[in-house]
């Protein structure tokens, strides 16, 4: 009967097509790889090391603080060598739990002092600076404030999109903690909470929310909308670099690192310096239009000289410690509910 | 009308089952255990304080929307489900068939991407913004609880009409021609004579979505609804203590939710159902067209807005200048092998589902026994608890075991996590089905000297199938959407749509991530007509 055929099949599919569906099983010489960054924005410059160094890679995408999650969960059995976190608080999470081996100082002092953690856990690759993205229907240019801390005023409330469960407004608002004290971080969220902001998951929703023109404004990192508009050119939103070093351009980076206990650890670094060399500093700069980190690198010219903008960079260290608090300030804010 | 009147009530048989059907029974119940057993140990030996923790605000308000939220997308997906189901299997609604399929597919979209469709399309400067501004409505942006509620409401709807209609599908049309040939009227119908055979698939598909709405983040945090998961998910790198613990919450409360329904469904036996020759169509007279007007509503808002906004995506891809899309990579031809990975892992996890939970389903609704409810609601725990949490618990089981056996980031690991994830889908329509298998047949069999194997392929599972593959169906929809299960313990390199829509959409590659979706969409609808409706309407 028909039906037995259909469970014989799909039967079959789980006994002999499951393996066959592997394409590709991590052996013990491949270098494992765990990135939070996406596939779209990494895997070029992996196959080029690959193709380079002749060493087979495998990597496993998915956001980075669940990958921080996953490696920490695995311990000693990790198969990971290399973590490349999209946000500054997973790989500080990994280090302060001891999952992350020391790097070598001559990769550590690639990188101006502050983009590495002191004590060398991981390194800082590339950066995104935090934005004001918003929609040129909507809104006047100079109409926009100077500062990340003008958006509490009256004539902002419920303008401004958020993202408050997102790691990198998190890391942001850390970094107004450690900068202007916990009183006035507080103050400057409920000052935001106040005005009812429309709130959404990620950058990514924020950056089409505001090209729709459902919201005119939007606190997110800046590379967001370069890549909605290479789709794109179309739509009406541009960047504001909040000027002269204010917070609210604070420099967030990308961090790799290298998992303690990885038994293929000469090549996970050899990775690293790949990813700090200049063809990769070149990729990031050009293709995903960040900030390059080396010294000496170019920036992407569609980009405001870093030193216009953006003086502030997050103390890492302090990040990792603190941001439990910082999601509970949040959540008293009540941009949450 | 008394439940049983004109169908037999399933006979009670309890203490009878056989000792393999409990150690079998024993030992799914342990694995299905998994994640509660890590959450209890993580609880354990972390230094949360669970008695503050439980009784702070910060948990309480939370709490308090996760059960308000749950609770009433439940009831109203079962009024709309089962209103949905009944016109499209057992009326002359026009394209009947057509709608049982596109009504199942919201059920496809990934949550986190499916908000952000249905939003850009219905919120303020959406697709629907201009149309509806020539009639003078400007949409307002769903958001809190009414918009949390709404959003759920659309795409949950399918666990519950998908069991119902297979429900209706395997029952004697019999008795309602009879009570409309007595003059009944068809509200009167439906009250005495099919509601009273199709509350247990509503009660199960019901009890699914309110699992469904204990664990779901994308559509909370996208409109801005203050709920438990959002608390586990924004603390699950920072605090994980407190995440672990309020995770353990969720799963208490699947417990007790699976408890109070069990004792329900106690109260209320199972109605046994021999499938007729024919299908009834009731004629709908003048209420034909609206009625058809009101199902084309609501598939065009839960599937068509999303895919609106998906389609306007993708065609601005094709078409803008400077897209990848547009200059001939990541076209249609990159989703081959993702496609054909999302059907395979699908089809296979929904066969191993079914096959596992089936002799749960015997244990609880053959020979009702109180174990098989205990293994049924930790079945039903999995459903509750965020994939990340059961993605993480079968981790840390995984790494106790010899690394020699290779099953770590397995395929094996892999639909193991998917069916403790899953499962309950299948479980409940399993129950349903076996419940629904008249006593009286398989003792005629028995006295004809059909062995155990025999009565169970020749009598049970003919009569089953309509009900199992409902079940199946829906592991296999939630299975090629899952993600974060995906993402952590799939084999490296092992690509489905759901991993392609995330990372595209991750990075702002909208145009992608709607034709990945688009082509996820069609292939579910797809299996959803082959292996669901046409396999239901044959059989019926």
């Amino acid at each position: 009967m028909r039906v037995r055929h259909t469970m014989v099949g799909a039967l079959a599919v789980l006994t002999l097509g499951a393996p066959a569906l592997a394409g590709c099983g991590s052996d013990g010489d491949r270098l494992v790889v765990y990135s939070g960054r996406t596939e779209n924005l990494i895997k070029p410059l992996l196959d080029d090391f690959a193709a380079e160094s002749g060493i087979g890679i495998d990597v496993r995408y998915d956001d980075s603080a669940n990958l921080a999650l996953l490696i920490d969960e695995e311990g000693d059995a990790s198969p990971a060598d290399v973590f490349i976190s999209q946000s500054p608080g997973a790989v500080g999470y990994l280090d302060a739990a001891g999952r992350l081996a020391a790097l070598s100082e001559d990769i550590v002092g690639m990188v101006p002092e502050g983009d590495a953690a002191a004590d060398g856990g991981w390194v800082g690759v590339s950066g995104r600076v935090r934005t004001l993205v918003y929609n040129t229907d909507l809104v006047d240019a100079a109409d926009l404030p100077p500062s990340v801390l003008d958006l509490t005023a009256p004539r902002y409330a419920g303008q401004v999109a958020l993202a408050p469960t997102n790691g990198s407004f998190q890391d942001f608002v850390t970094v107004l903690r450690d900068q202007l004290g916990d009183d006035e971080a507080a103050a400057w969220l409920e000052g935001m909470a106040a005005g009812d902001p429309p709130t959404f998951s990620d950058n990514t929703a924020i950056v089409e929310a505001v090209s729709r023109g459902e919201v005119p404004m939007g606190l997110v990192n800046h590379y967001y909308a370069f890549r909605a508009k290479a789709e794109d050119p179309g739509l009406p939103i541009e960047n504001h670099y909040f000027p002269d070093g204010d917070l609210g351009s604070t420099l967030l980076v990308t961090g790799a690192s290298v998992i303690a206990g990885s038994d293929l650890d000469d090549e996970a670094e050899q990775l690293i310096e790949f990813l700090l060399g200049a063809e990769a500093q070149r990729y990031f700069s050009d293709e995903t239009f960040e900030y390059p980190l080396v010294a000496g690198a170019t920036v992407n010219p569609a980009l405001p000289p870093f030193d216009e903008i953006s003086a502030t960079r997050v103390d890492l260290d302090e990040l990792g410690g603190g941001l439990e608090r910082t999601t509970e300030m949040i959540d008293e804010s009540g941009l949450n509910r | 009308m008394p439940p049983s009147a004109g169908a037999i009530p399933a006979a009670r048989v309890p203490g009878s089952a056989p000792l393999a059907l409990r150690v079998v029974c024993g030992v799914v119940g342990l694995l299905f255990a998994a994640p509660l057993g890590y959450l209890a140990w993580r609880t354990l030996t972390g230094d949360e304080s669970l008695a503050s923790l439980y009784t702070s605000g910060t948990t309480l308000v939370p709490l308090r929307n996760t059960l308000v939220l749950a609770a009433t997308t439940a009831a109203s997906t079962a009024v709309v489900g089962t209103a949905l189901a009944w016109l499209t299997t057992r009326t002359d609604l026009p394209l009947r068939r057509l709608w049982a399929v596109l009504a199942a597919l919201p059920l496809v979209f990934p949550s986190f991407v499916g908000a952000l469709a249905l939003l850009a399309a219905v919120g303020p400067g959406g697709l629907l913004d201009g149309p509806l501004g020539w009639v003078g409505v400007s949409p307002s942006r769903p958001e809190g609880f009414a918009g949390a509620w709404l959003v759920l409401t659309l795409f949950t709807t399918p666990y519950v009409l998908l069991p119902v209609s297979a429900r209706l599908a395997a029952l004697p049309p019999s008795l309602e021609e009879s009570a409309r040939l007595l003059g009944r009227r068809p509200a009167a119908v439906f009250a005495t004579v099919v509601w009273p055979q199709v509350r247990g698939a509503v009660g199960a598909g019901s009890l699914l979505v309110f699992l469904y709405a204990l664990s779901d983040f994308g559509v909370v945090v996208l409109l801005r609804y203050d709920t438990l998961t959002r608390v586990i998910y924004t603390n699950r790198a920072l605090d994980r203590d407190r995440s672990v613990a309020l995770s353990l919450l969720l799963a208490v409360l699947a417990l007790a939710v699976v408890a109070g329904e069990r004792t329900l469904a106690r109260r209320h036996p199972p109605v046994e159902g021999v499938r007729g020759r024919r299908s009834l169509q009731v004629p709908l007279g003048h209420w034909r067209w609206p009625a058809v007007a009101l199902v084309a509503a609501w598939v065009a808002v839960a599937l068509g807005g999303p895919l609106a906004s998906l389609g306007l995506w993708a065609w601005r891809g094709f078409t803008g200048e400077g897209s990848s899309l547009a200059s001939g990579s990541g076209g249609l031809g990159d989703l081959v092998e993702p496609a054909a990975n999302t059907v395979g892992i699908g089809l296979v996890t929904a066969v191993v589902a079914v096959a596992v939970v089936l002799p749960l389903a015997y244990l609880s609704a053959r020979h009702r026994a109180r174990a098989g409810d205990v293994a049924t609601g930790l079945v039903a725990s999995g459903f509750a608890l965020p994939g990340l949490v059961i993605a993480l618990a079968v981790v840390f089981w995984s790494v106790q075991l010899p690394p020699g056996w290779g099953l770590y980031q397995s395929f094996v690991m892999l639909v193991f996590a998917y069916v403790v994830h899953l499962g309950v889908q299948s479980l409940r329509a399993a129950q349903v089905a076996v419940g629904s298998v008249p006593r009286r047949l398989d003792e005629s069999a028995r006295m004809l000297g059909a062995g155990r194997a025999r009565r169970f392929a020749t009598v049970d599972l003919p009569l089953m199938v309509p009900g199992l593959a409902a079940g199946g169906g829906l592991v296999l929809l939630s299975t090629m959407k899952e993600l974060p299960i995906t993402l952590l313990t799939a084999p490296t390199g092992f690509e489905t749509l759901a991993t392609r829509i995330w990372a595209d959409a991750e990075a702002v590659f909208l145009a992608e991530a709607a034709l990945a979706s688009v082509v996820l969409v069609a292939l579910s609808g797809a299996l959803t007509w082959l292996l669901v409706v046409r396999r239901s309407d044959r059989l019926a």
